[in-house]
């Protein structure tokens, strides 16, 4: 474009040199020359304005005349756009003419000159010259631009989208230090002059409504101006222009205008619709819909122009057609349904007047259900109607027409539709009704369950069902009982099992044929088996084998929830020549086992079994493990059994077992296979095929080892989880022997228990008779009202044996024993044993020792010796005897010491008193470096035996409380 | 003296709970927290503290929406121009030490100035916006800072503060403008929305200033047990 416009501009220079001199050499006194010239500048158009008259013309004179007219930018010498107007120019005239600028005029200075010629007509002699050009004129915007640092031109500007667009910036600073962006890119300019860029943009789209932003900033003074483009798409040339009519009174044409070009602050795009014939034209309110008066009964042929305009472009689409041929009614209206019965009915509508003897050709279709039932067309002038027949009763109906001209068929109008619904009739058939007999005892009970009618049968709604229950042996007559809808079934206690039952559907108009069937109790029902069927993709195919006797048809029950009560029952009613049924239904279930009853209907409507059928819907591996048992365990086999498992409860039939062995040995028996456990173990696998067979003898095991066994059901769905193993160990073979040897020995240990037990007594009076304790002596109880003074009970321990003196006596001394033994009897069952240590009246030491020899027999070393601390504090003293312990006791057994077995328990009431009472002196050490003396002052001495009367010793006791300590043993010895 | 202030003794737990008890019912005779007259203007300077916060978060919605529609430079979170052509708009911003040295009223007083110029071209800007969704948005918006423009003026009404006059022939009304070039126009439009979305801030700050002079010491709710006897 640039080198063009650089051509062009030499080539118009070279011309108007040309032209200039030619002009001088041709100039007359009568040219006419322009003058006045005034250039302006249209900043928002970007466009200089020129405007001049003609100077020379005559009064009323009128001259077509031609100007050439001469543009320059920045200098007169630049020539960039020459072009001859042409015009007719009177008299004192100011003529005008337009140039829009590529450049933003406000860029740079711009010059215009012009100068004219008279056009030559005919009979005019000879060409006429140029005139003189005027002095050039020129437009600097910039000078008006205001202080500011930087501008850019244009501040806005519309284009059409695909166009180029020329801005320039104006700076004022001396440093180039501008930079400029559209949106956010950023964009280089062409130096204009020093202080003026411009950038030429190519090709610009449309990006948004609010224009296109274009802006520079100078670093300097933070400075930023832009400005904004708006660019406009395309204007489209309308599609689809139809025009038609609904009342011949206004036509309306339509079409589709394409993308919209307008803009929010340019808005153009408008559309205006020409008709050639009356040559009338419109200017269009909406930029999709035109509404063109039609004149009354004149103009039947049309020719109309649409004319699509915007700031760019102008669009035209054009269409001829004939009045009556675009005819599209009005909607029907005011329909109505009359006669309405059970299976007909007549619908009527009006049509909206269109002009005299125009047909309307009307549509009318009858819906049901959701689909078209009936379609009919009908011719209708002014009110149109149409009858319906053969309608279901009691059933919703919609009718809508919709009407169109009958002569030239143009648009159907729009649909006007009314429901009804028919009136209600009896119900047209049985309800399909089945049963469940339960025989007890002779008498039936008989579940009766029917499926509601389906609307085109029951003919309006069922209201109840009436069951009638007739005897066929015993007396005539029949029950009748009524259920109220919507019960699918009713119980039926029989009397017997020979019964006709009829069941009928009502509704409010009647009832409905009777449904009947025959309950015969025939105990043949139950003998048939139940064989296996697979399921297939589409459902269980059950197949029979038709029975020898007359059938009217089969039926095919099953429960739906087999697992529940009620169980869901279901049937399925298939023709006489059916042999076979495919079951099919939403409620199958995987792992549920699903039984089937075929029964065949009699002609007397009575149902007998022909077979049975159960099955998986889809089998799945077994939910439980059989509970398994040990028996007979010997050291080289066990039984396994598992005769309790239930294989009928199972998600799948149940095809066999599968038994898994695992020992250390790793090594199986010959009858089973070495597999790899889930464990990724190895065991041994063996199969049993048969689902009956629950018992397995394991042989050929080691003694004294360890098996883990486990069975597992398998399905056709697989075998069910291997999870725990069985552990069994295996006995010794010498297991027996020992358990001969072992029993007898604990019966004789428990018998020798026992025997202990009962002479546990005996025993402990052998082994561990009673220790005599001082404390629990009654002796304490009978002086404690007498003692003052608290007792003191004497410690074993702190005594030494009393010192016994043998004394050699003659034989004759030895006679008042016996008699004092023998007196002793009398008393010893009364009271228990007490040996007294008493005092003399002539001692006064502070210690008095016995023993108690009996208790010495068992310990002879632990002489019991009672020092009673007196007054003095005297300590207690010891007299240690070098005598054995035998050597003391001896005398002690033979002359003073009454056992039990010598003595009787009578004599506790003899007093034995000490022969010997030790002084107490000195340290219990110095025993055996000093060997004891008597010593008169401290200890008395009492030889004397005599038995004393207990009633006598305690006086005596009392008195000597004070002035001797006295030591007290009491032992009941028997307890 | 009070009776939880004894030394508790071992079991004495059940008296001072009933001495809690006791206080808690006297509570609502002490004089400093039977508050039943008038609230004065705390609420109210709360409501409008709470409806300047609002305002400051729709406009952030509105404004990055706005100046999407604007295009580039405008949505450009750098673009920062010089203030030309919107000398109209009230600035927000202020030196520090003169804004700390305003009273009470002259602040309030600004505000309401300013918001009153800033609803009068935020509503111009609805009626050049293009876009219904977006001329929802802006109606919204102008009838929110309505709002708060009312708030503010029920606070100075509380406080006593005479609201402005405005004055003759300078009634904020908005006109189209004269011959403003279209990136101008733009320049404009993002001016507004930036000076609003500073004064929402500012008066925040103003209005949070200003609730918490207003409330009241915390020495007035002091309890006077002892005027009860206890």
């Amino acid at each position: 474009m640039a080198p063009l416009a650089a051509l062009q501009a030499t080539f118009l220079s070279a011309l108007l040199f040309l032209g200039t001199d030619c002009g001088k050499a041709l100039s007359e006194p009568s040219q006419l020359a322009p003058e006045s010239l005034k250039v302006s500048i249209n900043t928002s158009q970007q466009s200089l304005h020129v405007q001049w008259t003609v100077h020379g013309l005559a009064y009323d004179e009128e001259l077509n005349m031609v100007f050439q007219i001469q543009i320059s930018r920045m200098t007169t010498f630049n020539v960039i756009w020459v072009e001859n107007y042409s015009t007719t120019v009177a008299w004192k005239q100011v003529l005008h003419w337009r140039w829009d600028s590529e450049l933003p005029l406000e860029c740079t200075t711009h010059f215009v000159r012009l100068r004219g010629m008279v056009v030559e007509e005919a009979g005019t002699p000879g060409p006429r010259p140029w005139s003189n050009w005027t002095s050039w004129e020129e437009v600097d915007a910039q000078k008006s631009l205001g202080p500011d640092w930087l501008f850019v031109f244009p501040e806005e500007k519309l284009v059409e989208e695909g166009s180029n667009v020329t801005i320039c910036y104006v700076s004022r600073s001396h440093e180039n230090n501008v930079s400029c962006s559209l949106e956010s890119a950023p964009i280089l300019g062409e130096q204009l002059s020093p202080n003026v860029s411009v950038i030429t943009l190519n090709n610009v789209s449309f990006i948004r409504k609010t224009g296109t932003n274009f802006f520079c900033q100078m670093e300097q003074t933070h400075t930023v101006k832009g400005s904004v483009l708006f660019v406009s798409k395309v204007l489209e040339e309308p599609k689809g222009l139809s025009c038609e009519t609904r009342d011949f009174k206004t036509l309306t044409c339509t079409w589709d205008p394409g993308t919209d070009t307008d803009l929010p602050n340019y808005r153009s795009q408008h559309y205006m619709l020409f008709e050639a014939f009356s040559g009338e034209n419109k200017s269009c309110e909406h930029k999709d819909s035109c509404v063109w008066q039609v004149a009354p009964g004149s103009q039947e042929t049309y020719n109309f122009t649409l004319v699509a305009e915007n700031f760019f472009r102008k669009r035209s689409v054009n269409i001829a057609f004939d009045l009556a041929h675009r005819v599209r009614p009005m909607d029907p209206f005011s329909m109505s349904l009359k006669s309405v019965s059970a299976t007909g009915a007549t619908v009527t509508w009006k049509v909206h007047p269109v002009r005299d003897h125009f047909t309307h050709l009307c549509q009318v279709e009858l819906h049901g259900e959701g689909k078209v039932i009936q379609q009919h067309n009908v011719s209708v002038e002014k009110d149109g109607q149409r009858p319906f027949s053969e309608l279901e009763p009691a059933m919703e109906y919609t009718a809508r027409a919709r009407c169109a001209a009958a002569e030239h068929f143009w648009k159907w109008s729009g649909w006007t539709g009314q429901d009804f619904r028919t009136l209600a009739a009896a119900p047209s058939e049985a309800p399909d009704v089945w049963r469940d007999v339960k025989s007890v005892l002779g008498s039936c009970n008989v579940t009766l369950f029917w499926k509601p009618l389906s609307k085109s049968h029951a003919h309006g709604e069922i209201l109840f069902y009436n069951v009638a229950v007739e005897s066929l042996h015993g007396p005539s007559g029949s029950k009748l009982f009524s259920i109220p809808a919507p019960a699918g079934g009713t119980e039926v206690a029989l009397d017997g099992c020979s019964h006709r039952i009829l069941v009928t559907a009502n509704n409010s108009v009647g009832s409905s044929p009777a449904a009947m069937i025959v309950i015969s109790g025939d105990p043949a029902d139950k003998e048939a088996e139940e064989e296996r069927v697979e399921p297939t993709e589409q459902g269980f195919s059950v197949s029979w084998k038709p029975p020898l006797e007359d059938v009217v048809g089969y039926v095919v029950d099953w429960c739906d929830r087999p697992e529940d009560a009620p169980c869901g029952l279901q049937w399925r009613r298939l023709g006489p020549n059916s042999t076979s049924a495919v079951i099919r239904s939403g409620a199958f279930r995987p792992g549920v086992r699903y039984h089937f009853r075929i029964y065949g209907i009699s002609p007397q409507r009575r149902a007998f079994l022909l077979g049975k059928k159960t099955g998986y819907a889809q089998e799945e591996v077994p939910s439980d493990l059989p509970q398994v048992l040990v028996h007979n365990l010997t050291s080289h086999s066990f039984t396994l059994s598992w005769k309790d498992y239930a294989t009928d409860s199972q998600p799948g039939f149940i095809r066999g077992y599968r038994v898994y062995l695992k020992s250390q040995a790793e090594q199986c028996q010959p009858e089973f296979q070495k597999t790899v456990l889930p464990d990724r173990s190895v065991g041994c696998q063996y199969e049993i095929n048969d689902p009956e067979q629950k018992t397995l003898v394991m042989g050929d095991l080691q003694p004294e080892s360890s098996y883990e066994f486990a069975v597992v059901p398998y399905t056709g769905a697989g075998e069910g989880a291997l999870d725990a193993f069985t552990k069994v160990t295996m006995p010794d073979e010498r297991s027996h022997v020992l358990i001969r040897i072992i029993l007898p020995m604990v019966a004789g240990l428990v018998v020798i228990a026992i025997l202990c037990y009962l002479k546990s007594r005996w025993m402990k009076e052998m082994c561990y008779p009673d220790i005599p304790d001082p404390y629990k002596s009654s002796v304490l109880s009978l002086l404690k009202p007498k003692e003052a003074a608290p007792l003191t009970i004497m410690s074993v321990n702190d005594c030494v044996p009393d010192a016994l003196e043998v004394v050699k006596k003659p034989e004759g001394s030895k006679t008042p024993f016996p008699g004092a033994r023998k007196a002793a009897p009398d008393t010893a069952r009364i009271r228990p044993d007490y040996i007294y240590l008493l005092p003399t009246e002539s001692s006064s030491g502070p210690c008095i020792c016995f023993e108690n020899l009996t208790y010495d027999q068992a310990a002879p070393n632990s002489g019991s010796c009672a020092h009673v601390l007196g007054p003095h504090e005297v300590p207690p003293s010891q007299l240690g005897l070098p005598t054995s312990a035998e050597s003391l006791l001896k005398p002690l057994e033979q002359n003073y010491v009454n056992t039990p077995a010598e003595a009787p328990a009578g004599e506790t009431t003899l007093n034995y008193v000490s022969q010997l009472a030790s002084p107490v002196s000195g340290d219990k050490d110095l025993l055996p470096a000093k060997p004891p003396e008597p010593e008169p002052e401290l200890c008395c001495e009492y030889r004397m035996q005599m038995a004393l009367p207990l009633g006598l010793a305690s006086p005596s006791l009392n008195e000597s409380s004070n002035s001797s300590p006295t030591a007290l043993l009491g032992q009941e010895y028997h307890g | 003296m009070l009776p939880a202030a004894r030394e508790p003794a071992a079991g004495d737990s059940w008296g001072i709970i009933a001495c809690l008890c006791t206080v808690l019912w006297h509570l609502p005779a002490v004089p400093a927290l039977n508050r039943t007259g008038d609230p004065g203007p705390g609420p109210s300077i709360q409501k409008t503290y709470d409806l300047t916060r609002y305002l400051e978060h729709q406009l952030r919605t509105l404004a990055g929406t706005y100046l999407n529609y604007l295009g580039p430079p405008f949505n450009e979170p750098d673009f920062n121009p010089p203030r030309l052509g919107a000398e109209t708009l009230p600035r927000a911003t202020v030196n520090l030490e003169v804004w700390r040295s305003l009273n009470d009223k002259l602040r309030l007083t600004q505000n309401y100035e300013a918001y009153s110029h800033l609803l009068c071209h935020l509503r111009g800007l609805n009626r050049q916006a293009a876009a219904a969704e977006l001329r929802r948005s802006l109606a919204h918006f102008c009838t929110s800072l309505q709002g708060l423009l009312g708030s503010i003026a029920g606070v100075m009404a509380a406080l006593g503060y005479p609201l402005p006059q405005p004055l003759p022939g300078a009634e904020p009304a908005w006109a189209p403008g004269p011959a403003h070039s279209d990136f101008l126009q733009k320049m404009d439009d993002f001016w507004l929305l930036k000076e609003l979305q500073t004064w929402l801030w500012r008066s925040a700050k103003d209005f949070n200033r200003l609730k918490k002079k207003m409330q009241p010491p915390a020495a007035a709710v002091t309890l006077h047990l002892e005027a009860h006897g206890f």
